[in-house]
């Protein structure tokens, strides 16, 4: 019998950002988006979920030194401190929450396998998270 | 359709409202209440919080999947201003609802998926103290 659990780390980054789209006049950003035109940043927290069997040997389903650490450096090193409109990942797309839940699931996806990685939560602050399950 | 146009995310709000209530039901005599609801049965508050999911898929120019201040202004408008700093007895939408956590969740599922656009409300979660959590996600049995 394989039994089946998830696993989830938080993780946290601060990061700049603004909703603008470049083809857009100042007065259609500012309508469209209000305050959030405007260069700001967030504390963001990431909740990564991995879900699979309990390893009969380790008791685990994931090690977290090794999520910690694909998380540390695909997600963490690239988004802390950043300004996220720089990031080439947001060229095409405004990074909202919706976008940055997406974004991260891209970057994990590949190192954790789409079968493992269960859900990406992103939390813009206490009052607003985005979950995302690679649907 | 571009597969980047059909990513279904699922986006939370986070809520806050302060209530008085009493759990009692409307059959039962004093006696009988205290001794099913025990402490709950008197007139007491909490500080909520109420937590509201919805689904969307982000728009490809702006990135949004939700129209943030459209979901807090119905949210607003259809239960906070109902709730907040008031008895929970006396609110329109809890009408006959015995004001438990469960009975929570069930009624404010049933007055946002009215005032939300079709299929949009996946999940509504209260919470009434730190140790506390309803959740309700339509399903019936």
């Amino acid at each position: 019998m394989t039994v089946q659990a998830s696993t989830t780390r938080r993780f946290a980054f601060s990061a700049g950002h603004r909703y603008h789209v470049a083809r857009w006049s100042a007065d259609e950003n500012a309508r469209a988006f209000g305050r959030l035109t405007v260069p700001h940043g967030h504390n963001y927290t990431l909740d990564v979920t991995v879900r699979g069997p309990i390893d009969p040997q380790t008791g685990m389903v994931i090690d977290l030194g090794e999520l910690k650490a694909i998380v540390n450096a695909t997600v963490i090193e690239r988004f802390d401190h950043a300004d996220l409109n720089a990031d080439a990942l947001f060229r095409e797309r405004i990074p909202t929450t919706e976008n940055i839940a997406i974004a991260v699931w891209e970057l994990l996806a590949p190192k954790l396998g789409p079968d493992r990685l269960a859900r990406v939560r992103v939390w813009e602050d206490p009052t607003l998270f985005v979950d995302y399950d690679g649907r | 359709m571009d597969a980047e146009m059909t990513r279904r995310v699922e986006l939370t709000r986070v809520y806050h409202f302060s209530a008085a209530h009493c759990l009692a039901h409307p059959a039962l005599s004093a006696a009988d209440n205290a001794a099913l609801y025990g402490p709950c049965a008197r007139p007491h508050g909490h500080n909520y919080y109420l937590e509201v999911t919805v689904a969307g898929v982000p728009d490809p120019v702006t990135g949004f999947a939700v129209d943030l201040e459209r979901l807090d202004q119905t949210v607003s408008r259809t239960v906070l201003d109902q709730v907040d700093h008031h008895r929970l007895e006396d609110a329109p939408i809890l009408e006959g609802v015995i004001t438990t956590g469960e009975g929570l969740a069930h009624a404010f599922w049933r007055t946002l998926r009215e005032a939300l656009p079709d299929g949009a409300l996946q999940e509504v979660v209260v919470q009434e103290t730190a140790k506390n959590r309803f959740a309700y996600r339509g399903e019936e049995i």
